[in-house]
């Protein structure tokens, strides 16, 4: 279970930023980007929440905060019980993160970028192996096991991405735009990973642009718009309050609401 | 911590390019650059002094002895052809030519039987635009003997007895006592080429590693993963810096022994006697105390590298950061190594120039080891700083994300 509430993070600007504010966001303010100003959602364990909105609304930030790589400036996270923001080691521990930028460490194998990554999370011996072989058996990578990360195609770096985020078994897994860029078949993998996530009950978050995906696995929706949570709620409140069956027109919507009540 | 360490390592180990700097570079392609340099200055200088220079000497007549002594030098060789060259003009037009390499004059009035002491002007043609050239040496030689016996004749003939030629033309005669011995004087020549040596190596050895474990990671997005892990940030970039600072050191002492055992082949051979003897009295303890100055240089250098590797966004960008940073290094090897530069209360305060100039004193064998201790305090804890720094460094936000 997740909850998030009244998440804030704003990041200092540079001079020149802060002088050519010929399109000025209305996040700009006093020489700081307020990237994140109110973001409030709830996950729970059986749930699947897609976060939407447009470029630059503020997921990455928000999922960077999640993941507990940056440190909200107020706003509290409970993931699974702990609060996150005040112990994010504990935090670290029950948190699986991907996104479609993280890479793998070119120059060692799939089987050491996993093993690695096992091993800083405190998984020793025999554990490990366990761990690690069920990973590569269920994700189908024994082919390229032993080859080099940088020999990798495009859809083995990602299952092995895969393997690295959930290899210290999280309690909840994080996604940024885990299917960005990707071909079909890799996506597939993603969508397939995300689904047997939610069979074993684990919550997940990712953000997304494709509102495709969002049909397909989605229990919930949050959408982000200019760093404020605008909607928080089922698929189909979602549907509801953009008065549209169709996601796309639901989504639109919603942002015009959002953007006229400012 | 010890995880992140051993898989660097690893990942350094498996990395061609690194590892051509780090190992290859100072075994095998620096010594055989040394060495290629060497032997063609050598080979430049004995074909200088090997070569024998043809000469034309105008109005030879005038100084048969001297005809006959140039005649019978080993360094000197007549002009063959029958062509005749009396005046400047000729003989610079010859020299030009190449017909010959050095021409004398001896003036229409010179008379070396003269009864009176009279000065005479000889003139000396030849080309002196080479910087190792032996001609004028050999022929300025020359002519001096025979200025010194036309000069004992005429001392003789003014009524100067024999034993006393010597006191009359030099009443005093200088000699150096030097206190300094022998190691003194090498080490304080080649002492200072220690530091300028190993302190760029030990960057070097520092600054390729640190860029690929600090702005390599963010280039490959793998930086934002390993924070997710429950390992403290403080552990992830203390891992970090000892693969960084263990890489410098290996590049610093894989150069200094492959220079030891190419210069005790060399010295086998003969070449680099005088080398061998100015290190010979260096004793091992000397060699552990310029370790153990390196070791706070190290420190300070790996993790001034790595703290900008990590600030940087690429690769690039970082490679473009160690730039300034070595000629940073450079300035204060380079203060050392001027001339009388030594270790006082104020030059021991300069980092960097400080432990080169402590280098500079133990190789001379001049050593207070007070002042070493005093160094080595302060040199540490410099270094402690900087990589207390380093460590902040690595837990701000904006710093990780830029």
């Amino acid at each position: 279970m997740i909850v998030v509430n009244g998440l804030k993070k704003r990041f200092k600007l540079t001079k020149e930023a802060t002088s050519s504010n010929v399109n000025q966001d209305p996040r700009q303010r006093d020489g700081y980007f307020n990237s994140v100003e109110e973001v409030t959602f709830k996950c729970e364990s059986n749930e699947v929440l897609g976060l939407l909105g447009p470029n630059g609304a503020g997921k990455t930030t928000t999922l960077r905060m999640l993941s507990t790589a940056l440190t909200p400036d107020a706003g509290s996270i409970h993931i699974a019980g702990h609060d996150i923001v005040k112990s994010p080691l504990a935090g670290r521990k029950a948190i699986g993160f991907l996104s479609g930028t993280t890479g793998l460490y070119g120059r060692l194998t799939a089987k050491e970028n996993v093993e690695y990554f096992a091993k800083l999370h405190g998984l020793k011996g025999r554990a490990l192996k366990s761990r690690c072989e069920y990973l590569f058996a269920t994700l189908d990578m024994e082919n390229f096991l032993d080859k080099r990360a940088e020999h990798l195609s495009t859809g083995m770096k990602q299952k092995t991405n895969i393997a690295r985020a959930v290899v210290h078994e999280p309690e909840v897994v994080i996604l940024d735009e885990p299917t960005t860029g990707l071909d079909i078949m890799t996506k597939q993998a993603i969508i397939q990973f995300i689904r047997e996530l939610k069979a074993k009950k684990t919550p997940v978050v990712f953000s997304t642009h494709h509102l495709d995906e969002i049909a397909m696995l989605c229990d919930r929706i949050c959408l982000i718009d200019q760093g404020v949570s605008c909607f928080d709620g089922s698929v189909d409140e979602f549907k509801a309050a953009g008065q549209s069956t169709e996601l796309n027109d639901a989504f639109l919507n919603i942002i015009k609401q959002g953007r006229a009540n400012v | 911590m010890f995880e992140v360490f051993l898989k660097e390592v690893k990942e350094l180990l498996r990395d061609r390019k690194t590892l051509f700097f780090v190992i290859a570079l100072p075994i095998v392609i620096f010594p055989v650059l040394f060495a290629l340099l060497a032997f063609l200055a050598s080979k430049t200088t004995l074909e200088a002094e090997q070569k024998v220079h043809t000469y034309y000497i105008a109005n030879a007549k005038l100084a048969p002895v001297f005809e006959e002594r140039m005649f019978y030098h080993k360094s000197f060789k007549p002009h063959e052809g029958k062509e005749r060259f009396e005046s400047v003009e000729a003989l610079k037009e010859a020299v030009r030519a190449g017909k010959i390499d050095v021409g004398v004059i001896i003036p229409n009035q010179f008379n070396y039987k003269q009864p009176l002491p009279e000065q005479f002007k000889w003139q000396v043609v030849f080309n002196d635009a080479q910087s190792i050239n032996f001609v004028y040496k050999r022929l300025e030689k020359l002519i001096q003997k025979f200025a010194a016996e036309i000069r004992s004749v005429s001392l003789e003939n003014l009524g100067v007895p024999k034993e006393q030629h010597t006191a009359l033309l030099n009443p005093i005669s200088v000699s150096k006592v030097d206190t300094a011995d022998k190691r003194e004087n090498y080490g304080e020549k080649l002492g200072a080429f220690i530091p300028y040596l190993l302190i760029p190596l030990v960057l070097m050895g520092a600054s390729y590693p640190a860029i690929d474990l600090g702005a390599g990671e963010k280039e490959r997005g793998t930086l934002e993963t390993l924070l997710l892990t429950p390992v403290t940030r403080t552990q992830l970039v203390l891992g970090k810096f000892i693969t960084v600072l263990a890489s410098s050191i290996a590049c610093a002492l894989v150069t200094v022994s492959s220079l030891a055992v190419w210069i005790s082949i060399a010295s086998g051979v003969g070449v680099l006697d005088s080398l061998k003897e100015a290190f010979s009295s260096v004793s091992i303890w000397d060699y552990l105390l310029i370790f153990t100055l390196l070791l706070p240089v190290a420190v300070m250098l790996s993790s001034l590298v790595l703290a900008i590797s990590i600030y940087a966004r690429t690769f690039k960008e970082a490679q473009n950061y160690m730039g300034p940073l070595s000629m940073l290094v450079f300035v204060p090897i380079v203060v050392s190594l001027m001339p009388n530069m030594s270790l006082t209360s104020f030059t021991a305060w300069i980092p960097i120039t400080n432990v080169s100039l402590a280098i500079k004193e133990i190789v001379k064998g001049t050593v207070d080891y007070g002042a070493v201790a005093m160094i080595f305090v302060a040199s540490a804890l410099l270094a402690g700083a900087l990589l207390g720094c380093c460590v902040r460094w690595f837990s701000r936000e904006t710093v990780l994300f830029r």
